[in-house]
């Protein structure tokens, strides 16, 4: 183990949280975003000069509009591109701030009206040499849905089996999130309702998609030392790895499915493709429940199967008879993920590992929640501790 | 008229059209032409897509547009059900595939010529061309005898 490696590990803090999901047809996403960054000032018990960090995806206003707004500045501002794929490299951005001391507190915020400004990739579809999701619009190739369906043809192929496979997904999280108050959607749901649900893109059908929904989120990050006169238990970084990128990584695939112009192989982890649990001294087996990049949900499969947690083609099986579920031998998306709980451009995912590490999750409380991984396809990861 | 670098998205009936980047130009004259034309590297010999500066193999600056064999094996593909224009209403559902060419590069395209419940994986196919205006022409693939 490197000194580098542990350099970070429980350096750092989430203190503060606030989250917003549903239809808010009169506001506008500032709006939405400034509220959620009230409540987590709140839950943390700071106060908005205490923050002197902002990070944020662009959508539909930018960095320099929401500090005009809320009346403070800052030495580190940032801003990036608004997909999933970027959440977790920038919760790392604002650890790594905060641990070298460029920002006491780093606020995470985010709003969003989807009406309002249409999906982002309705314009990213016409980029050159296919959209960020593979989409080429000329041969009726659209939708960010079209990613998670070629990835998931190609899996398989390889590895046996089909849509049916994906039904123990959809309804783990289902279920998940009808012990969530706040969750999108909360009806129950029968394998016969998920194989009734209709194609979108064949091999997916509704059920194996998430909503989209207005709403708003905020995560406040500081040093472990201030984080200790919060409010709240703090939840410790104790690891991270970023996002995996290239040609072996096309979205929103696993490496070896052979999606556009990836090699084929069967795919398992190295030691390099597990830094995050190195940095935080642990490995899968410590890990207590999974929260998952889910907007579809054969990403779940490849999240399994990228950080180890089964062999190459063994995730199908592997989510099946309730060892996902709340109470299974590894919990996954226990709010009910993207999938159930809603779309908040990912932020949930982050916000429930706090709730969950806090221990106030109520009815879908993982037992003695001590070790929580955020770990999704591209190898982006962070491992957070209580 | 002459092939332009164009940027109209849609067109009269709904239907999109691609966006053709400056770059690509020799690309989609080739395909008026009934040609597979793409990028080949003079320093490795390799070709590739999508359409690029330099060959990402070897990182090359030398290449050429080279004439492709068109022929290839069904890499992928998936059933569009989804109607996302007014002009998709009465296509869906249709096939996209992933053709992996003779020489290495897979290409996102149509199936034409094949019913949706005989597409299979690994299955031989040949390029085809479908005239969608006066000026552009897709690249497709069908299934190949023998
Ligand atoms: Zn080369």
């Amino acid at each position: 183990m490197t000194e580098t490696a542990q350099a970070l590990r429980d350096k750092t803090a989430i203190v503060g949280v606030g989250l917003k999901m549903g239809k808010y047809s009169d506001n506008t996403a500032l709006e939405l975003a400034v509220q959620c960054y009230q409540e987590a000032l709140d839950d943390a018990g700071l106060e908005r000069g205490d923050v002197d960090g902002i990070i944020q995806l662009a959508y539909g206003y930018d960095y320099d509009r929401f500090l005009e707004a809320v009346g403070t500045d800052v030495r580190y501002a940032y801003q990036g591109w608004s997909h999933g794929r970027f959440i977790a490299p920038m919760l790392q951005h604002a650890a790594m701030a905060v641990a070298t001391g460029m920002a006491k507190a780093v606020a995470i915020v985010h709003g969003r009206r989807r009406k309002a400004y249409g999906q982002t990739a309705d314009a990213e579809m016409w980029r050159q040499g296919l959209g960020p999701h593979g989409e080429s619009p000329a041969y009726g190739a659209m939708g960010p849905v079209f990613g998670a369906a070629i990835a998931a043809q190609r899996y398989f192929h390889m590895y046996g089996g089909g849509n049916e496979d994906l039904a123990p997904i959809a309804m783990a999280f289902r279920k998940h999130a009808r012990l969530n108050p706040n969750a999108m959607r909360r009806d129950p749901m029968t394998r016969e309702d998920y194989l009734n649900s209709r194609w979108i893109i064949e091999p997916l059908r509704l059920f194996d998609c998430c909503q989209n929904n207005d709403g708003g989120a905020c995560i406040i990050i500081t040093s472990a030392e201030r984080a200790k006169d919060c409010k709240k238990p703090p939840v410790y970084i104790s690891g991270m790895q970023g996002v995996h990128a290239g040609r072996q990584f096309h979205n929103l695939t696993l490496p070896g499915l052979g999606v556009a112009q990836q090699e084929v192989y069967k795919y398992k982890p190295t030691r390099e493709d597990l830094y995050a649990y190195q940095m935080a001294g642990i490995t899968h087996k410590d890990v207590d429940a999974l929260i998952t990049y889910d907007a579809f949900s054969p990403l779940v499969l490849f999240g399994l199967e990228r950080f180890g947690f089964c062999g190459p083609g063994e995730a199908r099986e592997f989510v099946k008879n309730g060892r996902i579920e709340l109470g299974g031998e590894l919990p996954i998306n226990t709010s009910g993920g993207l999938l159930s709980e809603g779309h908040m451009i990912g932020w949930n995912l982050f916000i429930e590992v706090a709730r969950q590490l806090r221990h106030e999750c109520g009815e879908r409380q993982v037992k003695d929640a001590e070790i929580i991984q955020f770990g999704s396809f591209l190898g982006e990861s962070v491992i957070f501790r209580r | 008229m002459s092939l332009q670098a164009q940027s109209k998205m849609i067109d009269e009936q709904g239907r999109y059209l691609p966006f053709i980047y400056p770059e690509e130009i020799p690309f989609w004259e080739a395909t008026r032409q009934r040609q597979l034309k793409l990028q080949r590297c003079s320093d490795c010999h390799k070709v590739w897509y999508p359409i690029g500066s330099n060959c990402p193999h070897c990182f090359s600056m030398n290449w050429e547009w080279a004439v492709m064999s068109g022929r290839g094996v069904l890499h992928n593909y998936v059933v569009m059900h989804k109607a996302w224009t007014k002009w998709f209403e009465s296509r869906v559902p249709y096939a996209i595939v992933q053709v992996e060419l003779e020489e290495g590069a897979r290409l996102t395209t149509n199936l034409l010529d094949c019913k949706l419940a005989d597409i299979k994986i690994g299955m031989p196919v040949e390029a085809c061309y479908e005239d969608i205006s006066p000026e552009i022409t897709l690249l497709q693939f069908r299934p190949r005898k023998g």
